[in-house]
């Protein structure tokens, strides 16, 4: 059976994507099976921290909903580009990056059932352990989809008063949706901050598991999504805590 | 209907739901299995009905607790022909009352064909609703003083069953009442034996029309499910029918629903049904959900053909046989409300 889990934030910058790369690379590096899938149409980004730029991809998920080509024809194994020690797989199933692809998606709208069955689809084929959905911020059809389909949510967010409240609405909505798990992550924490105060007060104010704490971090900034940074740095504390929250979504 | 914003939210999360749901996977995977089946012809009595597309196809599911499965062509609407004479049914019951209704339709399966002209010896009485001469008898007994105004309380009745408006297609209509001699013959033939009153023309209108009526099989799947929660629409919360006739109606499904396939529906699928030679089929799990297929290719009975086959699979996947006792609800469960694998 595959584990869905999607990733969310309410507003953007939180850091998703690249929590999501690291994460689907370090269940790789574990053995395990790793789909990502980019749902971000309107602004896709994830396949850069895997070394890709738009050009590579050939198929995406747009052609996908389009009924150009099959799910799994959309799925790049990038298993190889994160390096020998990782002895599972991860499949990379990018958005488009060209703006009349994005501004057609945008026109037409994606159909919910056709995502809902290629996900599906796609699990079985590829035999995937995990299916890491990469989401839009905020609320729109297919990030709520995507929470409906999940196993485990994560939702992303900084502590930074324009997250608290987008935070709560989307706490609420996966209780509406009967996530059966819901992990928070708050990430981009100034050094100066308590870890443990932030992990007490963000579980009390939202009733919810929180995953991690991820202090702020001039290497992952340095590092520019030029590459995964728990691969890179595997002992550097915050890659440590990113290995932690991978193992919660594993088990 | 939505009238807070907080409604709004529910709605459109509960469809996002049923979307994701391993009961929506599984309708799917039987859509696509069943599509390629090409057996059966389009029923071509009326040139309207020989128009259809005997690739439409689409299966929906709506739940007591107001969630909607569909799949394939769930917005093409067609004629619900005979799936309109339980509905009926039950309107006359509310207005005329059980005996009344019984003294002029019986109840006992015919097991001849929908269109056999045949009265129960004993009383003159047609055998049962859901026979074309028992649903001309039952619009007979609709209340209302003039035809329009009993045309008027039979739309507004579909309406609530549906939670929309339910029009009538006037080609279909007017192609039936030129063409529906055998029907009429019936009529004629009840007045001589004094079971239908009023003015035939008028009551044989009523007939035509409610055959006539437009419906998508999604309005079919909460049709039924309104049966199935007792009669009250599981979406608007509006009642349809009075809760003591609904145990009426579904008997006659039961029984009469599938024309003279009947019994070996009531022995396998096992649940109340009413079909049309339109190519819908509405199936009621009493207590849990309507079941609606939209197939026009008819087998030699006048049953979709894919339609029986879809209810047959849906009922046996998921217990649903009225008389199952060792059926797994909690497979039901997972599929309704589970995240699937």
């Amino acid at each position: 059976m595959t584990r869905i889990v999607s990733i969310h934030s309410f507003r953007g910058g939180t850091g998703k994507s690249n929590i999501t790369a690291n994460l689907a690379a370090l269940a790789a590096a574990a053995g395990k099976r790793v789909g990502v899938v980019d749902t971000d149409i309107q602004s896709p980004g994830i396949h850069v921290l895997f070394g890709l730029h738009g050009d590579d991809m050939v198929h995406t998920l747009n052609h996908y909903l389009w009924g150009q080509c099959e799910i799994q024809q959309a799925a790049l194994d990038v298993s190889e580009r994160l390096g020998t020690t990782v002895s599972g797989s991860v499949f990379l199933i990018p958005s488009s990056m060209k703006s009349g692809e994005i501004a057609r998606v945008l026109r037409e709208g994606c159909d919910p059932r056709l995502l809902t069955s290629g996900l599906r689809r796609l699990a079985k084929a590829l035999d995937l352990d995990l299916l890491l959905i990469d989401t839009h911020p905020g609320l729109n059809e297919e990030t709520l989809l995507s929470i409906a389909l999940s196993h485990t949510l994560l939702i992303i967010m900084r502590p930074d008063q324009q997250d608290y409240e987008g935070t709560g609405v989307t706490a609420e909505v996966a209780a509406a949706l009967d996530v059966p798990r819901t992990l928070l992550v708050v990430n981009k924490v100034p050094p100066m901050f308590d870890a443990a105060d932030v992990r007490m007060r963000v579980a009390q104010t939202y009733g919810c598991e929180v995953g991690a704490v991820l202090a702020h971090s001039d290497d992952v900034m340095a590092l520019a999504s030029g590459g995964i940074f728990a691969l890179l740095q595997p002992q550097h504390v915050l890659s440590v805590a990113l290995h932690e929250l991978a193992v919660l979504l594993v088990n | 209907m939505p009238d807070t914003p907080r409604d709004d939210l529910r709605l459109l999360l509960g469809d996002l739901q049923a979307i994701a749901s391993p009961l929506q996977t599984f309708l799917e995977e039987l859509y696509e299995r069943l599509a390629a089946m090409n057996d059966g012809a389009v029923a071509n009595y009326i040139p309207e009905l020989a128009r259809a597309n005997p690739a439409w196809f689409s299966i929906c599911i709506a739940t007591v607790d107001g969630k909607v499965f569909q799949v394939g062509d769930y917005e093409q609407p067609f004629t619900i022909q005979s799936v309109s004479k339980p509905f009926m049914y039950g309107l006359a019951l509310e207005d005329r009352g059980r005996d009344d209704v019984l003294r002029r339709v019986g109840v006992e399966p015919t097991g001849d064909a929908f269109n056999a002209i045949i009265l129960d010896e004993a009383s003159n009485r047609p055998y049962n609703p859901m026979v074309n001469a028992g649903a001309i008898a039952t619009a007979g007994l609709i209340g209302g003083s003039d035809p329009t105004e009993r045309l008027n309380r039979v739309l507004a009745m579909f309406r609530r069953y549906a939670g929309r408006e339910i029009l009538m297609d006037a080609a279909v209509f007017t192609s039936e009442r030129t063409t529906g001699h055998r029907n009429r013959a019936i009529a004629h033939l009840m007045r001589n034996f004094g079971m239908v009153e009023g003015v035939i023309d008028e009551t044989l209108d009523l007939y035509f029309q409610q055959c006539s009526l437009l419906a998508t099989c999604r309005d079919l799947a909460l049709m039924g499910a309104t049966l199935a929660s007792g009669g009250v629409n599981p979406l608007s919360g509006e009642r349809a029918v009075e809760a003591r006739y609904v145990r009426d109606i579904l008997s006659v499904m039961y029984t009469c629903g599938m024309y003279d396939y009947s019994g070996q529906w009531a022995y396998e699928v096992g649940l109340p049904a009413k079909s049309g030679v339109g190519g819908g089929i509405v199936a009621v799990a009493p207590g849990r959900m309507g079941i609606a297929v939209f197939s026009p290719a008819l087998d030699a009975r006048g049953n979709s053909v894919r339609g029986v086959r879809a209810c047959a699979e849906i009922a046996r996947h998921f217990d649903l046989h009225v008389f199952e006792q060792q059926g797994d609800a909690g497979r039901l469960r997972a599929a309704l409300s589970g995240r699937g694998g």
